[in-house]
Protein backbone atom coordinates (compact mmCIF):
# COMPACT_ATOMS: atom_id res chain seq x y z
CA UNK A 1 0.00 0.00 0.00
CA UNK A 2 2.77 2.39 1.05
CA UNK A 3 4.70 1.48 -2.08
CA UNK A 4 1.69 2.35 -4.23
CA UNK A 5 1.11 5.65 -2.44
CA UNK A 6 4.77 6.69 -2.66
CA UNK A 7 4.84 5.85 -6.38
CA UNK A 8 1.75 7.98 -7.05
CA UNK A 9 3.01 10.92 -4.97
CA UNK A 10 6.42 10.83 -6.65
CA UNK A 11 4.74 10.77 -10.06
CA UNK A 12 2.51 13.74 -9.24
CA UNK A 13 5.45 15.76 -7.86
CA UNK A 14 7.50 14.90 -10.96
CA UNK A 15 4.70 16.07 -13.29
CA UNK A 16 4.32 19.27 -11.29
CA UNK A 17 8.07 19.94 -11.38
CA UNK A 18 8.13 19.33 -15.14
CA UNK A 19 5.20 21.70 -15.61
CA UNK A 20 6.84 24.44 -13.52
CA UNK A 21 10.08 24.06 -15.49
CA UNK A 22 8.21 24.39 -18.78
CA UNK A 23 6.73 27.65 -17.50
CA UNK A 24 10.02 29.18 -16.31
CA UNK A 25 13.21 27.82 -17.87
CA UNK A 26 15.37 28.73 -14.86
CA UNK A 27 18.22 26.30 -14.09
CA UNK A 28 17.08 26.11 -10.45
CA UNK A 29 13.68 24.94 -11.66
CA UNK A 30 15.19 21.85 -13.29
CA UNK A 31 12.83 18.95 -12.47
CA UNK A 32 15.76 16.98 -11.11
CA UNK A 33 16.37 19.65 -8.48
CA UNK A 34 12.80 20.76 -7.89
CA UNK A 35 11.16 17.32 -7.59
CA UNK A 36 13.61 15.84 -5.04
CA UNK A 37 13.49 19.10 -3.06
CA UNK A 38 9.70 18.99 -2.89
CA UNK A 39 9.74 15.28 -1.99
CA UNK A 40 12.27 15.87 0.79
CA UNK A 41 9.90 18.51 2.12
CA UNK A 42 6.91 16.16 1.95
CA UNK A 43 8.60 13.19 3.64
CA UNK A 44 10.00 15.32 6.44
CA UNK A 45 6.51 16.70 7.14
CA UNK A 46 4.95 13.22 7.32
CA UNK A 47 7.99 11.79 9.16
CA UNK A 48 9.17 9.21 6.64
CA UNK A 49 12.94 8.74 6.56
CA UNK A 50 14.77 9.06 3.23
CA UNK A 51 15.82 5.39 3.38
CA UNK A 52 12.23 4.27 3.92
CA UNK A 53 11.10 6.49 1.05
CA UNK A 54 13.74 5.04 -1.30
CA UNK A 55 12.68 1.54 -0.30
CA UNK A 56 9.04 2.27 -1.06
CA UNK A 57 9.84 3.93 -4.39
CA UNK A 58 11.59 0.77 -5.63
CA UNK A 59 9.22 0.32 -8.60
CA UNK A 60 10.33 3.62 -10.02
CA UNK A 61 14.05 3.01 -9.44
CA UNK A 62 13.66 -0.44 -10.95
CA UNK A 63 12.55 1.13 -14.25
CA UNK A 64 16.09 2.42 -14.80
CA UNK A 65 17.11 -1.08 -15.89
CA UNK A 66 14.53 -1.52 -18.72
CA UNK A 67 15.17 2.15 -19.67
CA UNK A 68 18.83 1.25 -20.24
CA UNK A 69 17.77 -1.72 -22.38
CA UNK A 70 15.51 0.65 -24.36
CA UNK A 71 18.54 2.61 -25.61
CA UNK A 72 19.01 -0.23 -28.11
CA UNK A 73 16.13 1.29 -30.09
CA UNK A 74 17.70 4.68 -30.96
CA UNK A 75 21.04 2.98 -31.72
CA UNK A 76 19.22 0.60 -34.06
CA UNK A 77 17.31 3.44 -35.73
CA UNK A 78 20.49 5.47 -36.27
CA UNK A 79 22.74 2.52 -37.15
CA UNK A 80 23.57 3.92 -40.61
CA UNK A 81 24.68 7.27 -39.17
CA UNK A 82 26.66 5.51 -36.45
CA UNK A 83 28.47 3.39 -39.02
CA UNK A 84 29.19 6.37 -41.28
CA UNK A 85 30.76 8.42 -38.49
CA UNK A 86 32.08 5.59 -36.35
CA UNK A 87 35.70 6.84 -36.27
CA UNK A 88 34.68 10.39 -35.29
CA UNK A 89 32.33 9.04 -32.62
CA UNK A 90 34.87 6.62 -31.16
CA UNK A 91 37.77 9.11 -31.15
CA UNK A 92 35.88 12.03 -29.62
CA UNK A 93 33.94 10.01 -27.06
CA UNK A 94 37.03 8.06 -25.95
CA UNK A 95 38.87 11.36 -25.49
CA UNK A 96 35.90 12.78 -23.61
CA UNK A 97 35.45 9.74 -21.35
CA UNK A 98 39.11 9.60 -20.36
CA UNK A 99 39.25 13.35 -19.71
CA UNK A 100 36.05 13.09 -17.66
CA UNK A 101 37.52 10.46 -15.34
CA UNK A 102 40.99 12.07 -15.07
CA UNK A 103 39.82 15.66 -14.61
CA UNK A 104 37.26 14.62 -12.00
CA UNK A 105 39.94 12.65 -10.17
CA UNK A 106 42.53 15.43 -10.18
CA UNK A 107 40.00 18.08 -9.12
CA UNK A 108 38.55 15.80 -6.44
CA UNK A 109 42.04 15.29 -5.01
CA UNK A 110 42.63 19.05 -5.19
CA UNK A 111 39.66 19.78 -2.95
CA UNK A 112 40.45 16.80 -0.68
CA UNK A 113 37.29 14.81 -1.20
CA UNK A 114 36.71 11.74 0.93
CA UNK A 115 37.49 8.34 -0.61
CA UNK A 116 33.90 7.23 -1.24
CA UNK A 117 33.03 10.67 -2.62
CA UNK A 118 35.85 10.35 -5.16
CA UNK A 119 34.78 6.89 -6.39
CA UNK A 120 31.21 8.17 -6.57
CA UNK A 121 32.09 11.27 -8.61
CA UNK A 122 34.27 9.62 -11.29
CA UNK A 123 31.48 8.09 -13.42
CA UNK A 124 29.35 11.28 -13.16
CA UNK A 125 29.38 12.31 -16.83
CA UNK A 126 27.35 9.31 -17.98
CA UNK A 127 23.69 8.52 -17.84
CA UNK A 128 22.48 7.48 -14.37
CA UNK A 129 21.58 3.80 -14.67
CA UNK A 130 25.02 2.99 -16.04
CA UNK A 131 26.86 5.46 -13.78
CA UNK A 132 25.25 3.70 -10.81
CA UNK A 133 26.49 0.34 -12.08
CA UNK A 134 30.05 1.67 -12.55
CA UNK A 135 29.89 3.23 -9.10
CA UNK A 136 28.77 -0.08 -7.55
CA UNK A 137 31.50 -2.05 -9.33
CA UNK A 138 34.23 0.38 -8.22
CA UNK A 139 33.13 0.92 -4.63
CA UNK A 140 31.24 4.21 -4.93
CA UNK A 141 27.90 5.02 -3.36
CA UNK A 142 24.98 4.84 -5.83
CA UNK A 143 23.01 7.64 -4.16
CA UNK A 144 25.96 10.04 -4.26
CA UNK A 145 26.67 9.08 -7.86
CA UNK A 146 23.05 9.86 -8.75
CA UNK A 147 23.39 13.28 -7.14
CA UNK A 148 26.64 13.97 -9.05
CA UNK A 149 25.10 12.80 -12.33
CA UNK A 150 22.17 15.15 -11.75
CA UNK A 151 24.50 18.06 -10.91
CA UNK A 152 26.46 17.31 -14.09
CA UNK A 153 23.28 17.35 -16.16
CA UNK A 154 22.07 20.66 -14.76
CA UNK A 155 25.52 22.30 -14.98
CA UNK A 156 26.16 20.82 -18.44
CA UNK A 157 22.94 22.31 -19.77
CA UNK A 158 24.24 25.74 -18.74
CA UNK A 159 27.95 25.51 -19.67
CA UNK A 160 27.44 23.43 -22.85
CA UNK A 161 26.19 26.29 -25.04
CA UNK A 162 28.97 28.52 -23.60
CA UNK A 163 31.69 26.02 -24.57
CA UNK A 164 30.23 25.70 -28.07
CA UNK A 165 30.26 29.50 -28.38
CA UNK A 166 33.77 30.02 -26.91
CA UNK A 167 35.37 27.40 -29.15
CA UNK A 168 33.14 28.52 -32.07
CA UNK A 169 32.12 24.94 -32.86
CA UNK A 170 30.18 24.98 -36.13
CA UNK A 171 29.79 21.29 -36.95
CA UNK A 172 26.42 19.90 -35.76
CA UNK A 173 27.97 16.48 -35.19
CA UNK A 174 30.62 17.97 -32.89
CA UNK A 175 28.00 20.02 -31.00
CA UNK A 176 25.78 16.98 -30.49
CA UNK A 177 28.58 14.63 -29.42
CA UNK A 178 29.96 17.19 -26.94
CA UNK A 179 26.56 17.76 -25.32
CA UNK A 180 25.78 14.03 -25.10
CA UNK A 181 29.25 13.19 -23.78
CA UNK A 182 29.41 16.03 -21.26
CA UNK A 183 25.87 16.08 -19.91
CA UNK A 184 24.11 12.81 -20.89
CA UNK A 185 20.29 13.12 -21.12
CA UNK A 186 20.24 16.74 -20.03
CA UNK A 187 22.75 17.57 -22.77
CA UNK A 188 20.60 15.77 -25.32
CA UNK A 189 17.65 17.83 -24.14
CA UNK A 190 19.69 20.99 -24.80
CA UNK A 191 20.84 19.63 -28.19
CA UNK A 192 17.19 19.47 -29.29
CA UNK A 193 17.19 23.30 -29.17
CA UNK A 194 19.97 23.36 -31.80
CA UNK A 195 18.36 20.95 -34.24
CA UNK A 196 17.56 17.38 -35.15
CA UNK A 197 21.07 16.38 -36.23
CA UNK A 198 22.56 17.76 -33.01
CA UNK A 199 19.94 15.86 -30.97
CA UNK A 200 20.59 12.60 -32.80
CA UNK A 201 24.35 12.83 -32.34
CA UNK A 202 23.88 13.87 -28.75
CA UNK A 203 21.96 10.67 -27.99
CA UNK A 204 24.56 8.66 -29.92
CA UNK A 205 27.26 10.42 -27.90
CA UNK A 206 25.46 9.70 -24.65
CA UNK A 207 25.16 5.97 -25.39
CA UNK A 208 28.76 5.61 -26.53
CA UNK A 209 29.92 7.64 -23.52
CA UNK A 210 28.07 5.20 -21.29
CA UNK A 211 29.64 2.15 -22.92
CA UNK A 212 33.18 3.57 -23.18
CA UNK A 213 33.18 5.11 -19.70
CA UNK A 214 31.87 1.83 -18.42
CA UNK A 215 34.70 -0.13 -20.00
CA UNK A 216 37.43 2.35 -19.09
CA UNK A 217 35.94 3.13 -15.68
CA UNK A 218 36.00 -0.48 -14.56
CA UNK A 219 39.71 -0.62 -15.36
CA UNK A 220 40.83 2.93 -14.60
CA UNK A 221 38.95 3.86 -11.45
CA UNK A 222 40.37 1.07 -9.23
CA UNK A 223 43.83 1.85 -10.62
CA UNK A 224 43.52 5.58 -9.89
CA UNK A 225 42.17 4.96 -6.40
CA UNK A 226 44.98 2.51 -5.73
CA UNK A 227 47.67 4.93 -6.92
CA UNK A 228 46.07 7.72 -4.91
CA UNK A 229 46.29 5.66 -1.75
CA UNK A 230 49.90 4.71 -2.42
CA UNK A 231 50.92 8.35 -2.76
CA UNK A 232 49.04 9.51 0.28
CA UNK A 233 50.91 7.04 2.51
CA UNK B 1 -5.40 2.05 -26.02
CA UNK B 2 -2.14 3.91 -26.40
CA UNK B 3 -1.38 3.41 -22.70
CA UNK B 4 -2.09 -0.32 -22.97
CA UNK B 5 0.33 -0.57 -25.89
CA UNK B 6 3.05 1.22 -23.91
CA UNK B 7 2.55 -1.05 -20.88
CA UNK B 8 2.68 -4.20 -23.03
CA UNK B 9 5.84 -3.01 -24.78
CA UNK B 10 7.54 -2.06 -21.50
CA UNK B 11 6.74 -5.57 -20.24
CA UNK B 12 8.13 -7.01 -23.46
CA UNK B 13 11.36 -5.02 -22.98
CA UNK B 14 11.65 -6.80 -19.63
CA UNK B 15 12.09 -10.06 -21.55
CA UNK B 16 15.42 -8.66 -22.82
CA UNK B 17 16.33 -7.50 -19.35
CA UNK B 18 15.73 -11.06 -18.11
CA UNK B 19 17.87 -12.39 -20.96
CA UNK B 20 20.55 -9.90 -19.83
CA UNK B 21 20.30 -11.23 -16.26
CA UNK B 22 20.76 -14.75 -17.60
CA UNK B 23 23.83 -13.70 -19.60
CA UNK B 24 25.33 -11.94 -16.58
CA UNK B 25 25.06 -15.24 -14.76
CA UNK B 26 26.96 -17.08 -17.48
CA UNK B 27 29.55 -14.42 -18.39
CA UNK B 28 31.70 -13.50 -15.38
CA UNK B 29 32.38 -9.84 -16.31
CA UNK B 30 31.48 -6.81 -14.19
CA UNK B 31 28.88 -5.70 -16.74
CA UNK B 32 25.35 -4.89 -15.53
CA UNK B 33 22.45 -7.06 -16.70
CA UNK B 34 20.82 -4.03 -18.34
CA UNK B 35 23.84 -3.57 -20.66
CA UNK B 36 23.64 -7.21 -21.71
CA UNK B 37 19.92 -6.67 -22.25
CA UNK B 38 20.65 -3.64 -24.46
CA UNK B 39 22.99 -5.76 -26.58
CA UNK B 40 20.47 -8.61 -26.87
CA UNK B 41 17.67 -6.24 -27.93
CA UNK B 42 19.95 -4.55 -30.47
CA UNK B 43 20.97 -7.88 -32.00
CA UNK B 44 17.35 -9.08 -32.05
CA UNK B 45 16.39 -5.93 -33.97
CA UNK B 46 19.30 -6.25 -36.42
CA UNK B 47 18.53 -9.91 -37.15
CA UNK B 48 14.82 -9.10 -37.63
CA UNK B 49 13.91 -11.53 -34.85
CA UNK B 50 11.58 -8.85 -33.53
CA UNK B 51 10.01 -5.89 -35.29
CA UNK B 52 10.85 -2.30 -34.35
CA UNK B 53 7.13 -1.57 -33.83
CA UNK B 54 6.99 -4.15 -31.03
CA UNK B 55 9.25 -2.10 -28.76
CA UNK B 56 9.32 1.40 -30.26
CA UNK B 57 6.50 3.02 -28.22
CA UNK B 58 7.52 1.42 -24.94
CA UNK B 59 11.18 2.35 -25.42
CA UNK B 60 10.26 5.93 -26.30
CA UNK B 61 8.20 6.21 -23.11
CA UNK B 62 10.96 4.76 -20.92
CA UNK B 63 13.51 7.19 -22.34
CA UNK B 64 11.16 10.19 -22.20
CA UNK B 65 10.40 9.58 -18.51
CA UNK B 66 13.98 8.72 -17.57
CA UNK B 67 14.14 11.62 -15.09
CA UNK B 68 11.26 10.16 -13.06
CA UNK B 69 13.18 6.96 -12.40
CA UNK B 70 16.11 8.57 -10.69
CA UNK B 71 14.22 11.05 -8.54
CA UNK B 72 13.92 8.51 -5.67
CA UNK B 73 17.72 8.07 -5.51
CA UNK B 74 18.18 11.85 -5.58
CA UNK B 75 16.10 12.16 -2.42
CA UNK B 76 18.85 10.15 -0.71
CA UNK B 77 21.04 13.30 -0.76
CA UNK B 78 19.62 14.21 2.67
CA UNK B 79 21.69 11.35 4.12
CA UNK B 80 24.90 13.23 3.22
CA UNK B 81 25.40 16.34 5.32
CA UNK B 82 28.60 17.16 3.44
CA UNK B 83 26.67 18.01 0.31
CA UNK B 84 24.83 20.86 2.01
CA UNK B 85 27.99 22.56 3.29
CA UNK B 86 30.93 24.37 1.69
CA UNK B 87 32.12 21.00 0.33
CA UNK B 88 28.93 20.83 -1.72
CA UNK B 89 29.79 24.15 -3.34
CA UNK B 90 33.35 23.00 -4.08
CA UNK B 91 31.94 19.86 -5.69
CA UNK B 92 29.68 22.01 -7.85
CA UNK B 93 32.72 23.99 -9.08
CA UNK B 94 34.61 20.72 -9.70
CA UNK B 95 31.75 19.43 -11.84
CA UNK B 96 31.45 22.68 -13.79
CA UNK B 97 35.18 22.85 -14.56
CA UNK B 98 35.41 19.17 -15.49
CA UNK B 99 32.30 19.36 -17.69
CA UNK B 100 33.69 22.38 -19.57
CA UNK B 101 36.98 20.52 -20.25
CA UNK B 102 35.15 17.33 -21.30
CA UNK B 103 32.77 19.09 -23.68
CA UNK B 104 35.58 21.19 -25.14
CA UNK B 105 37.80 18.16 -25.80
CA UNK B 106 34.95 16.13 -27.29
CA UNK B 107 33.79 18.96 -29.57
CA UNK B 108 37.31 19.80 -30.78
CA UNK B 109 38.17 16.15 -31.48
CA UNK B 110 34.91 15.58 -33.36
CA UNK B 111 35.26 18.78 -35.38
CA UNK B 112 38.84 17.96 -36.35
CA UNK B 113 37.89 14.43 -37.41
CA UNK B 114 34.93 15.65 -39.47
CA UNK B 115 37.01 18.37 -41.11
CA UNK B 116 39.71 15.89 -42.09
CA UNK B 117 37.06 13.60 -43.46
CA UNK B 118 35.68 16.35 -45.68
CA UNK B 119 39.14 17.28 -46.98
CA UNK B 120 40.05 13.72 -47.86
CA UNK B 121 36.87 13.16 -49.85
Amino acid sequence: MMTFLITIITYIVYRLAKFLYSQRQLPFFHPLLLAPAMLIGIISIVHISASEYIGDAKWLSHMLAPATVAFAVPIYKHRQLVLKYISTILASITAGSLIAIFSSYVLAEAINLKYDFVTSILPRSITTPIAIEVSKETGGLPTLTTVFVIMTGVVGGIVGPMVIKWLSIKNPIAKGLALGMGAHGAGTNKAMEYGEQEATFSSIGMIFAAVITFASGILLIPLLMHLGQLFSL
Amino acid sequence: MKLGKIILQVLFIHVFLLAGMGLKHIIPLPIPASMFGLAVLFIALCLNIIKLEWVEKGAAWLMAELLLFFIPSAVGIVNYDDMLSLKGFEILILIAVSTIIVMGMTALTAEKMCGRRRNSQ
